[in-house]
C-alpha cells in the first residue's frame, strides 16, 4: 500500500489540529477530551495520495483531509500555503519510505479530483479557488462555476442546510443555488456541491447602494456651506419613491420569491396549524420591554387563527438572500452557526415556525442596513438622514410584504386577520432585536 | 440616373452650411471594402431625410443635404447611414405610411438623388441602409385604392379582407391608445380590412404570391440602385391566422428567408436588419440559421440600460444579457441609446412589460418619461458623464451600435411637438439662422429646430462641437476611433464578471476563435459617486491591463481579487496582454 500508516496519520492530525485556530473555537465550551482517529480510509493511492481522516473528541466528530507527496513536491505545491503541512510519515508496508503529508485542501490538483470523487465522476474542473475559510467547513470554487462546502466539523445526521437544498429542489423551488452532489459517509454530510453564480451579490449590498443613493439624493450644503441636506422642509415618503437607487421593486420580488419558497417548504416538510402556546411561548419567551408593550395584543391575537408551522429558514436576512441574473435566490440556509458563536444557538436554523419569522427576520434586516448606512454618514446630517432611513425602511417593508401577500398559495400559511399578521411580525421582529442586542457575536 | 450633382435635382449641389464647417485634418475617406460581414463591425447612424440638413432652402431636409455631409459622418467615424423612409407618403405616420415604393417623396428629391448619396457615400467607405415598410402600406397606396375599388379586381386580395370584425380575435391590439381594432370598415367595399398599426395602414396580404413577388420586386429595385440593405419595418407581423398571436409566424420566417436567399443570389454583401420588438428569445428566431436577417435590434437592452443608471446596480443589464441566446454564425445584433420611435410598453413581451412597469411604475421620475420619448442628452438631465458613460456601454456591449443623428452633439428635444415629432427636430449645424439647417424662412420649416436655452442650436451645433476640444462630439469620435482598432468590440464574445459592488458592472470581450486578439476588459461605475470594487478575472491571471484611451499600463492581474477605483459614472476599456 502506497500510503502513509494510520498511526503516522492519527499523530500528524492531533498535532495539526491542535494548531487550527477553527479547532479550538468548535471545541470551546465543550468539556474535556481526547482526540482520537475513528477512520482512515485512503481515497487515493500514489502521487499524489488522498485520504480522509475521521477525527473523535467526545461526542464531536472532524473530517481532515490529508494528501501526501514525495518531500521534493511538496514545497511547490504548498507554495504560500506552507502552514498546511502536517509532517512526514512513512508509507505502509515501506517503513524506509517517507512521505510529506500536508491538509489537503491546499492541493489545487488533490481538489479537483476531490471534486470528482464527490460528484462520482460527473463533474470535473480546472481551477480552483479556496474562499472564505470558516470554522465548520472550508469552502472551494471550481472554475468560477461549483462551489463546494468541505465540512470539518460533522453533524450526526442530516445538516439542514443540506437537507433543504436538495429536499427543496425536489419540491421544484427553483430560487436556490442548484445542489449537484452529497458527499456522505458516517452517518453524516462530509461535503455538498451546489452550482456558484459568480455575479450574484448578497441582498445586503444592494440595500446599501440603494439607501447611499438616497441619503445623498437629498444631501447637499446649506447657506453656511456645512454639509446637510438641502431644501429644509423634505418630506421623507416623497424623497424615497423618487430616489433613483429606489429599492422596492426589488424587495416586491424578494417577496415573491420567499412566498415560494415557505410554499415549497410546506410542500416537502408538511404543515401544522400554529399552537397559540407554541407561537406565545416565543414571543413571550424573551420577556422584554419590547414584548411586554406588545403583551395584550399579542393575547388577543393568540385566541384566533394563527396560521400555520412550517419548516422556516430560521435565520432569513438580506445576507443569506442573493440577486442574481435569475431574480432572488435563496443563497444558505442557517450553515455554520459555529462560526457566529460558539455556542450555537438553535434558533438560527431551519425549524418548525410560523412563515411570519422569516418575514420578521429579512424587515429587521432592513432595519439592521438602514443603521448600517446612516453610522457611515457624518452626525450634522443624522436627523434628517435618520427620517430619510426611517421613510425607505418603511417603504420597503411594505413593498417586501405586499409582493408576499399577493403571492399565490400564501393564504393558507398566515393567519386569517390582517391585524394577528402585523401583530406577530412585529412581536418576532421585536424578538429579533432583543436577540440582536444581547448578543454581540450576531453582529 | 446621374451621379452629376449639377443636373440630378434641377439645381446645383447646394449644401449651405457645408462650408463653414471646418474637420480637423482633411476628410478621412476610407475603402469601402469587400468584406460579407461589414455590418458586424459596422458604426450605424439614423437620420430622418427630412430633419438633417436643406439642399435646396425649401425648408425641408433632403438626400442632397446629406450629400453636403458625408464628410462629417465619415469624420465622426460612421460606417452606415441608416435612411428613415423617404418615399412618398400622406405622413400620417412618419413615413411609414408608404404610397409608392419606387420613388423618392418630391421634397426629399429623386431616385436619382439616393444614386448620388449612394456613390458618393461609397466613395469615402461608407454604407446606406433604408427603411422599407414591408408589412402595410398607407391607404392612398394605389394598391390599396385599387383594392378597396371592389371584390373582384386585380388587386382584391392584395390587402387582407374579411366580413367579420370579430376574426382573429385574439390578436392584441399595439397602438391601443388610439385604434380600438384591428379591423376598420370600408365603406367603398363593404368589408373590413386587417391592420396591425393605425387604421390607415392596410396590411398586406401575404398569402398572396403575387404579393410577396411585389414585395420582392421592390427590393430588388432599390438594391439595384446600390442601396446596401434594409431595415425592416415591423417584420414579426407579415402574417396572421385564426388562433394565433398573429406574430412570428413561420410563414413569416419562410418569407424572409426566401428574401435573404434573392438577396444573396443577385446582390452580394448586402444585409438585411429587422425590426422585431420582441424578447430575444423570440427575435433570435429572425436570425434563422443564419439564413434569414443578417441583424437584428436588441430592443430591452436600451431601456435597461438607462434604468440601471438609475437603479445604481448592474442587473437590469446583466439580466437581459444572461436572457440573450447565442445568435448564429454571421448574425449580429443591432443596439441603441435612442432612436426616432418612442419606447411603448405595448411593444414589448409581458414579462418585459410587467419588470418594466413594476420597475418604472413606482418611480415618478420614471414615469414621466413611461413610454420613452425623449432624446438621449434631456434623458439624463444632460449629464455628460452619464452620456458618456451610457455610449461606453453601448459601443462596448455586444452589437452593432446605432447612433441617432443629433446625440453626438447631446441635442435636445421638443417635447411640445407633440407624438414623436419632438424627437425629429432638424439637426443642429451652426449657430446661424435655423442652426445652419436650411436657408428657408423660418417659417416654412418641416419642424422648427431647438431654439431651447440649454439645448437650442444657438449653443448645441456640430461647428461649436467641432471647435471645442474637450466636447461630447469630439469625445465620441475618439472612443469611436479607438473602438474601430479592437474588433473585439465587434464580433467577440462577452463574460460578465464578478464584481463584489453592484454599482459596477464588468465584462471581458473574448475573441473570437484564434484570431490573435487580446481580450478587453470593460468596467464601468454605474453610480453617481466614486467606488471601488474588487472584479474576478482570475483567469487572466498574469495579463497586464492597458487602458485604451491613454495606453496607461495597470498594475497585473493577480491570482486573487483585481481591485479597481473608479470615478462617478466612470469606466476603463483595458486591453488583458499576456505577458
Amino acid at each position: 500500500m502506497t500510503a502513509p500508516t494510520e498511526t503516522s496519520l492519527a499523530d500528524l492530525a492531533r498535532t495539526y489540529l491542535e494548531r487550527q485556530v477553527w479547532f479550538h473555537r468548535a471545541i470551546a465550551g465543550k468539556p474535556a477530551g481526547e482526540l482520537s482517529l475513528v477512520a482512515a480510509d485512503v481515497l487515493r493511492e500514489g502521487e499524489p495520495g488522498l485520504a480522509r481522516l475521521l477525527l473523535a473528541r467526545g461526542a464531536q466528530r472532524f473530517q481532515l483531509l490529508t494528501g501526501w507527496r514525495e518531500a521534493t513536491a511538496v514545497g511547490g505545491v504548498l507554495k504560500g500555503r506552507e502552514s498546511a503541512l502536517l509532517g512526514s510519515a512513512s508509507l505502509r508496508g515501506n517503513a524506509n519510505h517517507g512521505v510529506l503529508v500536508y491538509d489537503a485542501l491546499a492541493d489545487d490538483d488533490l481538489l479537483t479530483r476531490l471534486l470528482a470523487l464527490v460528484t462520482e465522476g460527473r463533474e470535473s474542473a480546472e481551477r480552483v479557488r479556496r474562499v472564505a475559510t470558516l470554522v465548520s467547513h472550508a469552502s472551494l470554487v471550481f472554475d468560477e462555476r461549483l462551489f463546494m462546502k468541505c465540512y470539518r466539523v460533522l453533524e450526526e445526521g442530516e445538516r439542514p442546510e443540506v437537507e433543504m437544498m436538495f429536499r427543496l429542489e425536489a419540491a421544484g423551488f427553483e430560487a436556490l443555488l442548484q445542489p449537484i452532489a452529497r458527499w456522505r459517509g458516517y452517518g453524516c454530510d462530509l461535503a455538498v456541491v451546489r452550482e456558484f453564480l459568480p455575479s450574484a451579490l448578497e441582498g445586503r449590498l444592494l440595500a446599501l447602494t440603494s439607501l447611499r443613493d438616497l441619503l445623498a439624493h437629498a444631501s447637499g450644503t446649506d447657506e453656511q456651506g456645512a454639509i446637510g441636506y438641502v431644501g429644509g422642509e423634505i418630506d421623507p415618503d416623497v424623497e424615497t419613491a423618487s430616489a433613483g437607487g429606489d429599492f422596492s421593486a426589488e424587495m416586491r420580488r424578494l417577496g415573491v420569491m420567499t412566498a415560494g419558497l415557505h410554499a415549497a417548504m410546506s410542500a416537502a416538510f408538511g404543515a401544522q396549524a400554529a399552537e397559540p402556546a407554541s407561537v406565545a411561548r416565543i414571543v413571550t419567551g424573551a420577556g422584554s420591554p419590547r414584548l411586554a408593550a406588545l403583551g395584550e395584543q399579542i393575547g388577543a391575537a393568540a385566541r384566533g387563527s394563527l396560521g400555520v408551522s412550517i419548516r422556516v429558514h430560521g435565520d432569513y436576512h438580506l445576507r443569506r438572500v442573493m440577486r442574481t441574473e435569475r431574480g432572488w435566490l435563496v443563497a444558505g440556509f442557517g450553515d455554520d452557526p459555529l462560526y457566529a458563536s460558539a455556542k450555537p444557538d438553535p434558533s438560527l436554523a431551519p425549524r418548525v415556525g410560523s412563515p411570519i419569522e422569516d418575514l420578521a427576520d429579512m424587515c429587521f434586516s432592513l432595519h439592521r442596513v438602514a443603521a448600517e448606512a446612516l453610522a457611515q454618514r457624518p452626525t450634522s446630517e443624522a436627523e434628517v438622514a435618520a427620517g430619510l432611513a426611517a421613510a425607505w425602511e418603511r417603504r420597503n417593508r411594505e413593498a417586501f410584504l405586499a409582493g408576499y401577500r399577493e403571492s399565490d398559495g400564501v393564504g393558507s400559511l398566515l393567519p386569517e386577520s390582517p391585524e394577528t399578521v402585523e401583530v406577530l411580525l412585529t412581536a418576532f421582529e421585536a424578538v429579533r432585536a432583543d436577540r440582536y442586542e444581547a448578543t454581540p457575536a450576531a453582529r | 440616373m446621374s451621379g452629376d450633382p449639377t443636373h440630378a435635382h434641377g439645381a446645383p449641389l447646394l449644401v449651405p452650411s457645408a462650408a463653414k464647417l471646418s474637420l480637423p485634418g482633411a476628410p478621412t475617406w476610407r475603402a469601402l471594402g469587400d468584406d460579407p460581414r461589414w455590418y458586424q463591425k459596422a458604426v450605424f447612424y439614423e437620420l430622418l431625410p427630412r430633419g438633417f440638413a436643406d439642399s435646396n432652402a425649401d425648408g425641408i431636409g433632403d438626400l442632397r443635404g446629406i450629400v453636403g455631409k458625408l464628410d462629417y459622418l465619415g469624420w465622426l467615424g460612421i460606417d452606415c447611414i441608416w435612411l428613415l423612409p423617404y418615399y412618398p407618403s400622406p405622413l400620417r405616420d412618419g413615413g411609414y405610411d408608404v404610397a409608392d415604393y419606387y420613388s423618392v417623396a418630391p421634397e426629399c428629391g429623386s431616385v436619382d438623388d439616393l444614386a448620388l448619396l449612394i456613390e458618393e457615400a461609397h466613395r469615402r467607405g461608407m454604407r446606406v441602409i433604408s427603411d422599407l415598410v414591408i408589412n402595410h402600406t398607407s391607404d392612398e397606396h394605389p394598391w390599396f385604392k385599387e383594392s378597396r375599388a371592389s371584390r373582384d379586381n386585380p388587386k382584391a386580395d392584395w390587402y387582407v379582407w374579411s366580413d367579420d370584425d370579430q376574426a382573429m380575435s385574439d390578436i392584441r391590439i399595439i397602438f391601443c391608445d388610439t385604434e380600438s381594432s384591428n379591423w376598420t370598415w370600408d365603406n367603398a367595399r363593404q368589408q373590413f380590412y386587417w391592420h396591425r398599426f393605425f387604421h390607415h395602414q392596410p396590411d398586406l396580404n401575404y398569402e398572396n404570391p403575387e404579393v410577396q413577388e411585389a414585395m420582392l420586386q421592390v427590393v430588388r429595385f432599390w438594391l439595384g440602385l446600390g442601396l446596401d440593405g434594409f431595415r425592416l419595418d415591423a417584420a414579426a407581423y407579415l402574417y396572421q391566422r385564426e388562433g394565433t398571436s398573429g406574430e412570428n409566424l413561420p410563414d413569416t420566417h419562410a418569407f424572409l428567408q426566401r428574401m435573404r436567399k434573392e438577396i444573396d443570389c443577385d446582390f452580394p454583401n448586402r444585409m438585411l436588419l429587422a425590426e422585431v420588438n420582441q424578447w430575444p428569445a423570440d427575435v433570435v428566431d429572425y436570425f434563422g440559421q443564419g439564413d434569414e436577417c443578417h441583424m437584428c435590434f436588441h430592443f430591452p437592452l436600451m431601456p435597461r440600460m438607462f434604468m440601471a443608471v438609475r437603479r445604481e446596480q448592474r442587473f437590469p443589464i446583466t439580466e437581459i444579457l444572461a436572457h440573450t441566446p447565442d445568435v448564429p454564425d454571421g448574425a449580429q445584433w443591432g443596439i441603441f441609446l435612442r432612436n426616432h420611435d418612442e419606447l411603448t410598453l405595448e411593444m414589448v413581451t409581458d414579462e418585459e412589460r410587467d419588470y418594466m412597469y413594476a420597475e418604472y411604475a413606482s418611480d415618478p421620475r420614471m414615469r414621466k418619461n413611461l413610454g420613452i420619448r425623449r432624446r438621449l442628452a434631456p434623458l439624463v438631465e444632460n449629464n455628460r458623464g452619464i452620456a458618456e458613460l451610457l455610449h461606453a456601454l453601448l459601443l462596448s456591449l455586444p452589437g452593432s451600435p446605432v447612433l441617432y443623428y443629433g446625440d453626438e452633439l447631446l441635442m435636445g428635444d421638443n417635447i411640445y411637438l407633440g407624438d414623436r415629432d419632438g424627437v425629429r427636430t432638424p439637426m443642429q449645424w451652426t449657430p446661424d439662422r435655423n442652426g445652419g439647417f436650411s436657408q428657408a424662412d423660418f417659417a416654412q420649416l418641416f419642424l422648427p429646430p431647438s431654439m431651447d436655452p440649454v439645448y437650442g442650436f444657438q449653443a448645441v451645433n456640430v461647428e461649436a462641437g467641432l471647435r471645442d476640444p474637450s466636447s461630447f462630439l469630439h469625445w465620441l469620435q475618439r472612443m469611436l476611433a479607438i473602438r474601430r482598432h479592437y474588433q473585439v468590440f465587434a464580433t467577440g464574445g462577452i463574460e460578465i464578471l464578478p464584481a463584489d459592488n453592484p454599482s459596477v458592472l464588468a465584462y471581458v470581450r473574448i475573441p473570437e476563435g484564434e484570431s490573435g486578439e487580446t481580450p478587453v476588459l470593460c468596467v464601468n461605475n454605474l453610480s453617481r459617486f466614486a467606488q471601488a470594487a474588487e472584479i474576478g478575472l482570475g483567469r487572466f491571471e498574469g495579463c497586464v491591463p492597458i487602458e485604451l484611451v491613454g495606453r496607461t499600463q495597470f498594475p497585473v492581474v493577480g491570482s486573487g481579487g483585481y481591485f479597481l477605483t473608479l470615478g462617478p459614472h466612470g469606466f476603463y476599456w483595458l486591453e488583458l496582454e499576456s505577458t
